[in-house]
């Protein structure tokens, strides 16, 4: 029998080093110095010297060890750096894609880092779909703002499409040819647009450099512009006297009657652990989360259910004129809210989000050419590559109980349950990408295309994993309260995306942290 | 699995262009862009070997035209598309990542780092553009 390894019990535990687990600990740790925090992260640190953009062969690390997605990683068989565990997707029509590392899916985010607007936290008073928040939009602002400065947001203020923003940190990103020419056919249309707020420093900041617009941000960021939780939260936190120990896998958080107690992890070289704790915090994503939480014995009827993503589908118009390329942020040039808010002209709820994006790499845009090769694929990647601006439609999902995470009965090597996806694409959804993909190929051809091409369903677009740990009143229907508290484990606390209720349309990173801040602040007020 | 045999097949998958279009460098063939089946012989061997049966043996297909050849690879793909997608994805990498081909689509060599890109700014027409967006008042409801 292996030997245990007691540690000195801790003030506060949290497990995850991703956006949520670094907001909360940073913002915890300022507020209240003398209390001990411990962050237990799956994964690494990133070596910078190690990312692939620095060799001239970096294309086919997007489809190996950096792909997106943990099974793509997996299957690759190559060495990442990411701490993956594989994930039953195949009854899921979107596939989960994050990183799990110090830094979470930051690390190969895109950095696009757009707010909710305020109706998205009273989807069921105003539009009687899916549920309100237990706050407000402007509860939540200071937070948003909090998180705006230690995350460093490039952007200009003055989208009427939110409630007023003040000056962002620092000058939008250059929108480039790209961004213009869409521009170009919004205007044409007399539609809404916007250059994004990113997550990207466009100038030197807050001792980081600026983005030199290298082109794959999905791989690591060399220079350190993009914001990635490992490069603005955690020097700071671990500065403030938190500690993070990486490569530590919780495996169980034990409870004994309504109380956590301590946790159970193993090291990188397989040491076992068990560190106790007064407060446990988990911030391990949609999925990691549902899973710890699940193997550990928390009950809850609406524990990993209302799994939501953000269905997504791609039009791609080719245009005459040469455009960027694959240049960076990739993620960032300009968006729409045209049609984000309530008409029910248009046949269903809510709205959508329309993103412009830029190219990706030749090889990625290649092997997208399957299931044509030979002669055609080559003739349409002429076509394509350096001539074409790919709006992302992005819609709303709704927390429905059939969507959500499982348990398998296997334990997988990282020596927690296997976990399992099922998610399907609801009616709504479909309608909602239905009217998006026919105002994006409007708006395209306003621009200047002279082809499109539809992708009706983007399958490989799961970043966004919400929802299965939702914040409500409702034991029944929620698994936490409005603090991130689960309902009769009180000092058991979620701090990330597993706890929104609804998702909006939008990206949810600045919400993540925005809502991990007000998590920590709520744990203060308790504590102090 | 004779090296004419698995250069036919690069060349199929990966024809090039026979001439510039508009002025532009044109695509090499696979092999003349350095892309070669050896290394992955194994990794590939039963679509390779669906290929070759499917044409009688492998000196067969080096033997049939470009029409013929692509019918043969048609075929296997439909049988066998997962099996197919994997060569491709043995291929693509070596091709697309080689100087040739990337000169070809007007990128450069060189990796995204140290160098990054220039990207241009907003000009002054797109900002009034915006301008427009900015006074068109409140769009969020709350």
């Amino acid at each position: 029998m292996n030997r245990v390894a007691l540690h000195d019990p801790v003030d506060v535990l949290v497990v995850g080093a991703g956006i949520g687990g670094a907001a909360f600990s940073k913002s915890l740790a300022e507020s209240l110095p003398s209390l001990r925090i411990l962050c237990l992260e799956r994964g690494g640190w990133l070596d910078p010297s190690a990312l692939p953009a620095s060799r001239p062969k970096w294309q086919r690390a997007i489809l190996g060890p950096w792909a997106a997605s943990p099974n793509m990683r997996l299957k690759s068989g190559a060495p990442s750096a990411s701490a993956d565990y594989p994930i039953d997707d195949s009854a899921s029509a979107i596939k989960p894609l994050m990183w799990s590392g110090v830094g979470g899916s930051t690390i190969n985010w895109a950095a696009h880092f757009p707010r909710l607007h305020p109706s998205d936290f009273r989807t069921r008073s105003l539009d009687g779909v899916g549920s309100d928040w237990p706050f407000g939009y402007f509860d939540l602002e200071p937070y948003y703002e909090r998180n705006d400065a230690q995350m460093g947001v490039s952007g200009l203020a003055g989208d009427p499409a939110y409630p007023p923003k003040p000056a962002r940190a620092m000058p939008p990103l250059p929108i480039g040819r790209l961004g213009m020419a869409a521009a170009r056919g919004f205007d044409r249309m007399g539609w809404h647009w916007w250059p994004v707020d990113a997550a990207v420093n466009s100038i030197a900041h807050d001792g980081r450099a600026g983005c030199n617009h290298c082109g794959p941000c999905l791989i690591g960021c060399v220079n350190r512009a993009k914001s990635s939780v490992d490069v603005t939260y955690w020097p700071k936190a671990i500065n403030n006297g938190v500690e993070l120990r990486d490569r530590c896998i919780v495996q169980e958080i034990v409870i004994e009657g309504a109380r956590a107690t301590s946790v159970r992890y193993r090291d990188g070289a397989g040491g076992e652990h068990l560190q106790r704790a007064s407060y446990i915090v988990v911030a391990g994503n949609g999925i990691g989360t549902a899973r710890l939480l699940m193997a550990s014995g928390v009950k809850s009827p609406a524990l990993g259910r209302n799994l939501m993503f953000h269905p997504a589908a791609y039009v791609r118009g080719m245009f005459a004129e040469e455009l960027d390329g694959p240049v960076g942020p990739v993620g960032c040039a300009i968006y729409s809210h045209e049609f984000y808010e309530t008409d029910e002209r248009r046949g269903f709820k809510r709205g959508i989000h329309l993103q412009v994006t830029r190219e990706n790499a030749l090889l990625v845009q290649a092997m997208r050419m399957q299931p044509a090769w030979g002669a055609e694929a080559q003739r349409r990647l002429r076509e394509e590559f350096r001539h074409s601006i790919v709006v992302l439609v992005q819609a709303e999902d709704f927390p429905e109980s059939h969507n959500r995470v499982t348990l398998a009965d296997r334990i997988e090597s990282d020596g927690l349950p296997g976990v399992r996806l099922e998610y399907r694409l609801s009616d709504h959804s479909r309608r909602s990408l239905d009217f998006g993909i026919e105002r994006a190929d409007e708006v395209l051809r306003a621009a200047g295309a002279h082809r499109i091409e539809k992708l009706p369903l983007a399958p490989v677009t799961g970043w966004h994993l919400l929802g299965t740990a939702r914040m409500g009143n409702d034991p029944a229907t929620s698994v936490t309260d409005g603090r991130g508290r689960c309902h009769g484990v009180a000092n058991l606390i979620v701090a990330d995306g597993s706890l929104f209720p609804t998702v909006g349309a939008v990206n949810p990173g600045s919400t993540i942290g925005a809502l991990a801040l007000k998590v920590a602040e709520d744990l203060v007020r308790e504590i102090a | 699995m004779t090296p004419a045999f698995l250069a036919a097949v690069v060349d199929t998958l990966l024809p090039g262009e026979a001439s510039s279009p508009d002025g532009r460098i044109a695509l090499p063939s696979g092999t003349a862009a350095g892309v070669d089946l050896g290394p992955y012989r194994e990794a590939a061997r039963p679509v390779l070997q669906a290929i070759a049966d499917a044409a009688g043996d492998p000196q067969a297909f080096v033997d049939l035209g470009g029409a013929g050849r692509r019918g043969i690879l048609q075929a296997v793909q439909r049988e066998a598309a997962e099996e197919f997608a994997r060569l491709l994805a043995l291929l693509l990498p070596d091709y697309y990542e080689s100087a040739q081909v990337l000169r070809a689509f007007g990128w450069r060599t060189e990796p995204p780092q140290p160098l990054g890109h220039d990207v241009l700014a907003m000009d002054e027409a797109t900002r009034r553009k915006l301008e427009r967006v900015r006074l068109s008042g409140q769009r969020w409801r709350g």
